[in-house]
């Protein structure tokens, strides 16, 4: 799987995040000074542009340590330059821009893709930027360069839909029906698929835990154990058709700050609060994660 | 017979411009109470010091006085750059710009033609010391 299948993960995502608040003007992501993906209102010029003025900023900046968050407010926008892993997101919106919200998306799902995308692609994109300096084009060859783009585009997202059926048709296989073709099939192919058993004994093939977004609430009361979680019915009910028997005992919820906390879990009681899309979370855990009523976390069943 | 010497004076007339002087007296002025209240600002224990610079004047408090050019330079870059990312972006002029290090942070800001920069440790409050300097 090609580098471009990475910079197409996180460039949808950075389209994503436009079309959700279309008062973000600009994104772009860049790691050690080249351009892995902006997104589609973005010239490739002004993004390379502000690379280089970052990085001289960044070269006199021992005097207070690695930048880790830049925020210039103008008098017509903002931008936002914020460290994630390796990665600097920018994040360019306008001045009626809600800061929380783009924070809050960019803040979640930037870092999503990024861990997704590291796994379905997990060597190193160091050596490649998918967009390099001399892929500018000119001003007279502007269309031929947008149409190309688009063919690659297009061949990328072909190539990543194949990939994702392929997965698609991995993650759906089950023992039980390869046992029952293989009853009618010829000697070879019993061997064959006795080879296939063998090594899905040895790699249980199991989804990738999903990642929920939910609000925070608080739970409080006397009986209420402090190490407890309550999640709504409807997610719970998602990781038991996921998973079926495998059991979920515990789940990872992480706040917006990075902070994570591994915890057990159950179903919210009061049917008022089904599917409003909230976490219940103690006092305690709230202050083990640095966050509280109102903000977002992400919670992700531990599959055992 | 003793010649007379005579000397020459030749008078240049100077111009004097009252708006200018005015306008001049008032730059001094902002410039005063801009560092007046820096001073207070730095009396807090997590600013490690600041830059001001007009057009003609400049003060630099800072706690590590050693380290006086590496800040001098970091803040202009940080006043350039940012400036060169806001045009990239027609955001038009920077008013301000909050820069965050793994050690310390710095709060940049203009104020009718006064740069400013307040070096202070992470955990200080730059919202309000922004609310404190600004007009």
């Amino acid at each position: 799987m090609s580098e471009q299948v990475y910079a197409f993960a996180l460039e949808s995502t950075l389209d994503e995040i436009q079309n959700a608040c279309p008062e973000v003007i600009s994104n772009l992501i860049f790691k050690k000074g080249k351009l892995i993906a902006k997104d589609k209102n973005t010239k490739e010029n002004i993004a390379n542009h502000t690379i280089k003025a970052f990085d001289a900023l960044t070269e006199r900046a021992e005097a207070i340590g690695d930048v880790e968050k830049i925020k210039i407010q103008s008098t017509e926008g903002k931008v936002s330059i914020a460290a994630t892993k390796d990665f600097y997101l920018t994040t360019v919106s306008s001045k009626k821009a809600d800061e929380k919200y783009v924070n809050t998306l960019t803040r979640i799902l930037i870092p999503i893709a990024i861990r997704l995308a590291e796994k379905i692609q997990p060597a190193s994109i160091e050596s490649e930027a998918v967009m390099t300096e001399e892929a500018e084009p000119e001003e007279d060859d502007k269309d031929e360069a947008t149409e190309g783009a688009i063919d690659a585009n297009e061949a990328i997202e072909e190539k990543a839909i194949d990939e994702i059926d392929e997965a698609e048709e991995i993650e759906t296989y089950h023992p039980d029906e390869i046992e029952e073709e293989t009853a009618t099939t010829e000697l070879e192919e019993t061997e064959q698929v006795d080879e296939l058993e063998d090594e899905i004994d040895t790699a249980p093939l199991l989804p990738e835990p999903p990642v929920t977004q939910l609000i925070v609430e608080n739970l409080g009361g006397l009986l209420v154990p402090s190490d407890t979680v309550r999640v709504d019915q409807e997610v719970i009910n998602q990781w038991s058709e996921l998973y079926g028997d495998n059991k979920i005992k515990e789940v990872e919820v992480e706040a917006l700050n990075g902070k994570t906390i591994r915890c057990k879990f159950k179903k919210i009681k009061k049917s008022k609060d089904a599917g409003k899309g909230i976490v219940k979370m103690p006092e305690k855990i709230q202050l083990t994660l640095e966050t509280q009523q109102g903000e977002l976390v992400t919670v992700k069943p531990i599959v055992e | 017979m003793v010649k007379k010497k005579q000397s020459q004076e030749t008078e240049t007339a100077i111009v004097v411009d009252e708006g200018e002087i005015a306008a001049s007296s008032e730059d001094d002025q902002t410039f005063k109470d801009l560092s007046d209240k820096l001073a207070e600002i730095r009396k807090d224990k997590d600013v490690i010091g600041y830059i001001i610079r007009s057009k003609t004047s400049a003060t630099i408090d800072l706690n590590k006085p050693e380290k006086l050019a590496e800040y001098a330079i970091f803040s202009y870059q940080v006043m350039d750059s940012s400036q060169e990312i806001s045009d990239q972006f027609d955001l038009g002029d920077v008013e301000n710009i909050l820069i965050e290090g793994k050690e310390s942070k710095a709060l940049c800001t203009k104020i009718q033609g006064n740069k400013i920069s307040i070096f202070m440790e992470r955990n200080a409050d730059h919202a309000d010391i922004l609310k404190q300097i600004s007009p």
